[in-house]
């Protein structure tokens, strides 16, 4: 020890402290589990990523295949075996809130100002009983996309998508006329989730109801059930969508547009980026999904919301993330910067999106969509054999609009009731 | 050519001879030929996957979809080998899981199946009878009560947890196929070890084993296969991507916007998932058919 001096030990020691200190600093941190389905995980990974690079707790994404998401998470709460974060399909919230899936998170988003700017479909959505259990996380919306290419050559406007029910036949028929195989119009005939994003909105935009909260509710009502049916029918029966569509479960939802041989179709925002990185031939536009008179346009605001598992064992880590992925950094540096739409409606119009006018068209939708608050959605809307895809088959493939309304009708009511 | 056809003619066997053979060698061209289909027929899907898997993204999407690649690519096994935690650790999981269910199998079954086939256990067909019941019910029925119980027990999100739920499914089939080679053997070989002084163990580690190795080789194909390519257990049992097995990244890997199939990535982990059951097959697959066959048929 004589041959150090003392300015060398102390150095030794300070270091030493230094070293652990940092060491159970290390220590401290912890890693959480954030659970999402798979077709949400790039925008999960984008905002994880982002996190734990300014972040000393650490968030890991595990991806579950979009149709076990409830299995898994129901199984988890269960066992008490819960991941710390789940972001999932907001359509599930209802059913999740009631179950007691989830952590009231209301005290926490109502004392965040970020939360009143979050877009309203997923503040609507994530309320039950006057409490909130979730907020917006990686939003998509429903869109018209339509070839341009296809357009000029039918004759059309490329820069004046269709307004009206009226024009989306019309537009569609002369798209079809072109021949060699081209078709106006698409639609996955046999996968319900793909058509209550893309085929419910031009029925409740132009003032329908459509699924019920409950038995006495109103069910496939208003001006636009039938007229979009008859539209879709009057389609079929033209020749204007290609027979694939029928048996179609949403493998091919937007294939068949890639091919550069369809006119128009409604997909989800998310598909710009995709097409443009894969199909960068293709000359496309974006425009709100319209209904039966010019103006009646509105969209589905879809996606996954984020929440906190019943149980979690980081839930004040998770709480934090929460907040701060509604921040503008977050907002802005892990969405909108990866092309992804923000969930906050006042971030549309920004700097990642200047440079292409489809996304702001698109991010604007968000504002102006719906997202149906119902129990037994899954029953509802996107089992093979729900009552909502059963009567878009009969209606469009068979051509009983009215009947197939009806039976719908008495069916949804059956599954209100439970 | 007459003294020819006079010799044929007086020899009575002479004019069946080229018949009969020329009859065979149809025979056998047939056979080949519908051999041959049946091969195609079988190695087809695995072609076209192989083909799909080449293609850009963009053509293994297309629809219609293409026959042949008109362009190269291996873009789709970059975005499988990229995919979250990365292929490797999703191979180590699968190949561990599978491991480990093959040793729990043959440690249980070898000894279940020497008892019921070589002692007089009283009640021994009812044991056995119940040992099946695990066969009769259906797997989806099972997976969550065990989830529950391995839950309470520190055995869910472990790679030996699953493993053992694999070997549960995989028990009865295991004990039933070696319980039938076991039977198989001579009494007076097991005669003649007990004369020689060998024990029980004795028995079945140096006489009755060696005999019963095609039965065991078809017991670890099996065990293999359906712990490689399960997917409801290693789905609810696993908490964590880092843990997840091939089959889980597979159908997580081709999920595309709202619900689309990115072909070219499924397509691509097929080729690579379908690797290891082929390799293993052909390295056991002597083995296999007669270890198969002697288990089958008493």
């Amino acid at each position: 020890m004589r041959f150090l001096s003392k300015r060398a030990v102390a150095r030794v020691v300070l270091g030493t402290t230094v070293a652990a200190l940092m060491s159970s600093s290390a220590m401290a941190a912890e890693q959480l589990n954030l659970l999402v389905r798979s077709s949400a995980a790039n925008g999960a990974t984008f905002m994880t990523d982002l996190w734990n690079s300014t972040h000393e707790d650490q968030i890991s994404v595990t991806v579950i295949p979009d149709n076990q998401m409830v299995t898994k998470l129901a199984t988890g709460v269960q066992s008490g075996d819960v991941p710390d974060l789940v972001a999932f399909d907001l359509i599930f919230m209802p059913d999740f809130m009631r179950a007691g899936f989830l952590e009231d998170l209301t005290n926490l988003l109502e004392n965040d100002p970020n939360q009143a700017k979050v877009a309203q479909a997923f503040k609507d959505l994530a309320s039950y009983e006057g409490k909130l259990y979730g907020t917006g996380f990686t939003p998509d919306v429903s869109v018209l996309i339509y070839n341009k290419e296809l357009f000029r050559q039918a004759g059309l406007d490329p820069e004046t998508p269709p307004k009206t029910l009226a024009e989306i036949e019309d537009y569609a028929a002369k798209i079809a006329a072109l021949g060699d195989d081209t078709y106006g119009y698409y639609f996955s005939g046999s996968c319900g989730g793909c058509n209550i994003f893309t085929v419910a909105p031009m029925m409740w935009g132009s003032g329908a109801k459509l699924l019920p909260k409950g038995p006495d509710d109103p069910i496939l009502e208003g001006t636009g059930v039938k007229e979009v049916l008859t539209t879709f029918r009057n389609m079929w029966t033209a020749g204007s969508i290609p027979p694939d569509a029928q048996s179609d479960p949403g493998n091919n939802f937007i294939a068949v547009f890639l091919g550069g041989k369809l006119g128009m179709q409604g997909a989800g925002g998310l598909v710009i980026n995709s097409i443009k990185q894969d199909h960068p031939e293709l000359d496309f536009g974006i425009a709100p999904l319209p209904g039966v008179k010019d103006g009646d346009q509105s969209s589905f605001v879809g996606g996954d919301v984020i929440a906190i598992p019943t149980g979690s064992k980081h839930a004040d880590i998770a709480k934090d993330f929460i907040t701060w992925q509604l921040t503008d950094d977050a907002q802005l540096n892990g969405l909108a910067k990866n092309f992804i739409l923000p969930s906050r409606s006042d971030l549309a119009d920004n700097e990642y999106f200047q440079a292409e006018p489809r996304y702001i068209t698109t991010a604007k939708a968000v504002g102006i969509g719906q997202v149906p608050w119902v129990f037994h959605f899954n029953d509802m809307v996107n089992s093979d054999a729900s009552p909502w895809i059963t009567m878009l088959q009969t209606a469009i493939f068979d051509g009983d609009i009215d009947g197939a309304i009806e039976t719908a009708r008495q069916k949804m009511k059956e599954i209100a009731s439970e | 050519m007459t003294s020819m056809s006079v010799g044929t003619a007086t020899h009575p066997a002479a004019g069946k001879a080229p018949t009969i053979a020329g009859e065979k060698k149809h025979t056998r061209y047939i056979v080949a030929a519908v051999c041959i289909f049946l091969i195609a027929l079988m190695l087809f899907p695995v072609f076209m996957s192989l083909l799909a898997s080449i293609k850009t993204p963009a053509e293994a999407m297309a629809a219609p979809p293409t026959y042949l690649p008109h362009a190269l690519s291996l873009d789709n096994y970059f975005k499988v080998y990229d995919y979250q935690v990365g292929l490797p650790v999703y191979l180590f999981n699968s190949l561990a899981v599978a491991f480990l269910t093959i040793v729990f199998c043959l440690v249980l079954a070898v000894p279940a199946a020497y008892g019921l086939a070589r002692f007089p256990v009283p009640g021994k067909e009812i044991l056995f009878v119940v040992l099946l019941l695990g066969l009769m019910i259906p797997y989806q029925a099972l997976v969550t009560p065990l989830y529950l119980m391995f839950s309470k027990i520190g055995l869910s999100n472990s790679l030996v947890g699953l493993a053992l739920i694999h070997t549960i499914v995989q028990l009865p089939f295991s004990v039933f196929l070696l319980r039938n080679s076991f039977e198989a053997i001579p009494k007076a070989l097991e005669e003649a070890a007990v004369t020689d002084g060998c024990n029980s163990w004795q028995t079945l580690w140096r006489v009755f084993l060696p005999l019963v190795k095609a039965g065991i080789v078809t017991v670890v194909l099996f065990a293999f296969i359906a712990s490689w390519n399960e997917f409801l257990g290693a789905l609810i049992f696993m908490s964590r991507e880092s843990n997840f097995t091939i089959p889980i990244m597979l159908v997580n890997v081709r999920t595309g916007q709202h619900g689309a199939i990115d072909w070219g990535a499924l397509q691509a982990g097929v080729v690579i998932a379908v690797l290891p059951c082929i390799a293993i097959y052909v390295l056991l697959q002597k083995y296999y058919m007669s270890g198969f066959l002697s288990g089958a048929v008493k």
